[in-house]
């Protein structure tokens, strides 16, 4: 049984190794009826209007790039951490939040406040207050020195060209 | 009279609603300061936000308005000296830096030294002034980084002498140390721009 399928296999494995005799004419044929296609216009007429399209965008972007990396809503999100063990609530208020201190109260895990804030460039004031009537400045970062109402701030600087 | 009523109306109905948090009277002032600094093209959101500053800390009406009087005219300062397309952040840096002693003239200069925006490089003066380096020597320090340095590399360089002074060094003397250590950074390939702990990118301000 075994013996029967090697020779068929034989049969065919002789069968694809015989030379196959090509027309010589075949190329040339082949060649006459590609060249005899119609070139597709439609596509060439929507081809180059596109492309002139891009090439606007392009240039576009390229020229209006600083002006919409500017504008564009670029942010960074940012921790903001105190360590205050004894405080029974802490909130982060400053520039991006309206200093309003129900609109950002801090979590606390065991004495650790934390909070994420996502921030545009630009430099932001900010203090944290403790039981709704301490102020505290972020010790990590620089103090507000132009302090007007008698309290300690805190500066915080996002972003920017190379950041 | 009717007319008057009218346009107090139309003006209360156009008013920030943030400034409900403040008294009527510091109010009607403030509005006035925002009127006049909206007129010549100043931004207003950072008037406002020091007023709101003000109530939320308590300050008298009068502190209020004094401060974002005081805001005001330092933003047409600023804005005279960096010119009519500084960008709001960058004139509230430059404010910053201001009050910090800069001269408008040192803003200037790194108006023509430097792309902007200009926020980081001011703010950087301004903090360091704050952190007790004389303010012509900071002004120096950041006009010479100015021209090459990348934002990154600014936040870095105030950093490294903000921790130079924390262990004891005068401030003067940190700053011309850093800065000459900050120009290889700059020029050479000790660039923060890999720095895992890049403070712009960092997850603490």
């Amino acid at each position: 049984m075994f013996e029967r399928e090697d020779e068929t296999v034989e049969r065919v494995i002789q069968q694809l190794r015989r030379p196959v005799a090509i027309d010589p004419g075949l190329d040339a044929r082949v060649m006459r009826e590609i060249a005899q296609v119609p070139f597709p216009k439609r596509r060439a007429r929507l081809l180059l209007p596109l492309l002139a399209v891009a090439a606007v965008l392009a240039t576009v972007l390229i020229v209006a790039r600083p002006w919409i990396w500017n504008s564009a809503s670029k942010t960074d999100a940012l921790q903001f951490v105190l360590v205050a063990p004894q405080a029974a609530s802490v909130a982060l208020v400053g520039d991006f939040n309206d200093w309003d201190p129900a609109r950002a109260p801090m979590q606390t895990a065991h004495g650790v406040w934390a909070t994420v804030v996502r921030l545009a460039p630009g430099r932001y004031r900010y203090a944290f207050l403790v039981n709704g009537v301490e102020w505290r400045a972020d010790p990590s970062a620089p103090a507000a020195k132009d302090d007007e109402f008698g309290t300690p701030s805190s500066v915080v600087t996002v972003g920017g060209r190379g950041s | 009279m009717i007319l008057a009523a009218l346009l107090l109306v139309t003006q209360v109905a156009t008013q920030d609603p943030r400034l409900e948090r403040l008294d009527p009277d510091t109010r009607a002032t403030v509005v006035a300061v925002l009127d006049s600094a909206r007129d010549v093209g100043l931004p207003v959101e950072p008037i406002i936000q020091r007023a709101l500053e003000g109530t939320t800390k308590g300050a008298s009406g009068a502190r209020i308005v004094a401060a974002v009087r005081r805001l005001a005219v330092d933003l047409g300062t600023a804005r005279g000296a960096l010119g009519t397309s500084a960008s709001a952040p960058e004139l509230e840096a430059a404010v910053a830096a201001l009050r910090a002693g800069a001269t408008p003239e040192v803003l200037a200069h790194l108006r023509d030294v430097r792309r902007p925006p200009l926020t980081i490089a001011l703010s950087v003066l301004a903090d360091l002034v704050a952190s007790g380096v004389p303010a012509d020597s900071a002004a120096a320090a950041v006009l010479a980084l100015a021209p090459k340095a990348r934002d990154a590399d600014l936040v870095e360089f105030r950093r490294a002498v903000e921790r130079d002074i924390a262990l004891g060094a005068p401030p003067g003397a940190a700053t011309s140390v850093r800065l000459n250590a900050g120009a290889l950074d700059v020029y050479g390939t000790n660039s923060s721009s890999n720095n895992p702990n890049n403070p712009t990118r960092r997850s603490r301000p």
